[in-house]
């Protein structure tokens, strides 16, 4: 094992329940495929043979990954967390309309994360707040909730698992002809990707170097 | 909180998974590997977030195992300093008050970051401040009426500052026959430590400032440690 790089990007935590949820749903087709042919074997000729023709046992999720992933999506959909309310569009939208507001990408990334609502929130996320923003705090503080508020109305219908699937463009595929890209995995990668807005990021965050 | 980290490694997979997807039988492997671990100054791993490259398979003499080398990148909990993140109290004791996140429970909140003065209440279990309070020393701060006490219960969300992370590798290294039993050591640490702060405003339970969310102008004078 060798650490190539120990943090090569940002995630927001609603970029991370997704990925959790399509997990998990993957997870509950693959054994139900598997409760299907084992019970399609025991009603059916019963040969005894035990190879499940296209279940593979093995690829079940280990019980590693199903705690965590169990527990972190229990963490990021409780109800003092905004994450569960929020969707890629309003996200999207948010990023926009803060890319005027010179925040680092830091900072972005908390207001995201957690949606502030009150300015006391703000506070404690955006170092000298008022200095920088006295006057722009309404207008930030009404991007936000925007964002998540139109999501509130939609969450229900939309749901999670009915996301938008983005190319994958900047994962490097070698063997193009074997290795399928990961079409699904790529959510909002660009907004805190390497190349984006990270000039004011400030020194004690000891993110990205290359 | 999370981030992505790249990683090399040589994965096996199994004869049995030859007839799956090669990409789905090298995730299922990592993910068994990795998932729910730390990783020394790297962080707690959550998932296989996508494979960036992968080798050919390898037969190696002596198993049936296709070698693969891969680079991918896992979804990584590591929270970085000065980060603001939203936990709950798990505990609280006379040194610290010890909060969950529900898929990780290392991390605590030292008396020194809690919002001055402050006090542990031994029969309620829990830390309280009291706002506006001149008093200092915990007899003195034990005496003032239960009514005036803001207390951090358990159970409750708070909002924290992040200010250190801490990382320990207490490999049991080889055994002394000559100290025998008696080189036990203490109970094991745990591998990965998050040190935070309430001890700002706007920190701490989250009931404490919504009540008061637009006049945050009055509370200027509170909560600075």
């Amino acid at each position: 094992m060798e650490v190539v790089n120990p943090r090569a990007a940002l995630l927001s935590n609603y970029e991370v329940l997704s990925l959790l949820r399509e997990l998990e749903s993957e997870n509950l087709l693959r054994t139900k495929a598997a409760l299907r042919i084992k019970r399609e074997e025991e009603t059916g000729i019963g040969t005894g043979g035990s190879l499940p023709l296209g279940g593979n046992p093995h690829l079940e999720a280990s019980e590693n990954l199903r705690t965590i992933e169990v527990e972190a999506i229990g963490y990021l959909s409780a109800e003092y967390l905004p994450t569960a309310n929020q969707t890629e569009e309003g996200i999207s939208r948010l990023v926009k309309s803060l890319a005027s507001c010179n925040l680092t990408k830091a900072e972005k990334l908390q207001i995201v994360n957690l949606a502030p609502t009150i300015p006391v929130e703000l506070y404690v996320i955006v170092e000298e707040l008022e200095d920088r923003f006295g006057d722009q705090l309404d207008d930030i503080l009404e991007n936000i909730r925007s964002s998540t508020t139109s999501a509130r109305e939609t969450a229900q219908t939309n749901g999670i698992n009915g996301q938008v699937e983005h190319s994958a463009d900047t994962v490097q595929v070698i063997q193009d002809g074997q290795w399928d890209e990961d079409a699904d995995a790529i959510y909002e990668e660009d907004i805190y990707d390497d190349t984006g807005a990270g000039n004011g990021v400030e020194g004690d965050l000891e993110m990205d170097e290359d | 909180m999370f981030c992505l980290a790249v990683l090399k490694d040589t994965v096996a997979v199994h004869p049995t998974n030859f007839g799956a997807p090669v990409d789905d039988a090298l995730i299922a492997e990592i993910n068994k590997k990795y998932a729910n671990r730390v990783l020394h100054d790297v962080g707690l791993c959550i998932c296989v977030f996508d494979l960036s490259e992968a080798g050919e398979g390898k037969v190696r003499y002596g198993d049936g195992f296709l070698w693969y080398k891969v680079v991918f990148r896992l979804v990584v909990f590591r929270p970085f300093t000065s980060e603001v993140i939203l936990a709950k109290v798990k505990s609280s004791d006379e040194d610290s008050i010890r909060l969950t996140l529900g898929f990780f429970d290392d991390i605590y909140i030292p008396t020194a970051y809690l919002p001055q003065p402050t006090a542990f209440d031994p029969n309620e279990r829990a830390h309280f401040w009291l706002p506006d309070s001149t008093l200092t020393g915990a007899s003195a701060l034990l005496d003032t009426p239960v009514a005036e006490r803001m207390y951090i219960d358990q159970g409750e969300a708070l909002r924290v500052r992040v200010e250190a992370d801490e990382f320990c590798d207490d490999e049991p290294g080889p055994p002394r026959a000559a100290e025998g039993v008696t080189s036990r050591r203490e109970p094991t640490r745990p591998p990965y430590i998050v040190c935070c702060s309430i001890a700002e405003q706007g920190l701490g339970p989250v009931a404490w400032w919504n009540g008061s969310g637009q006049a945050d102008d009055g509370g200027d004078e509170i909560g600075e440690g």
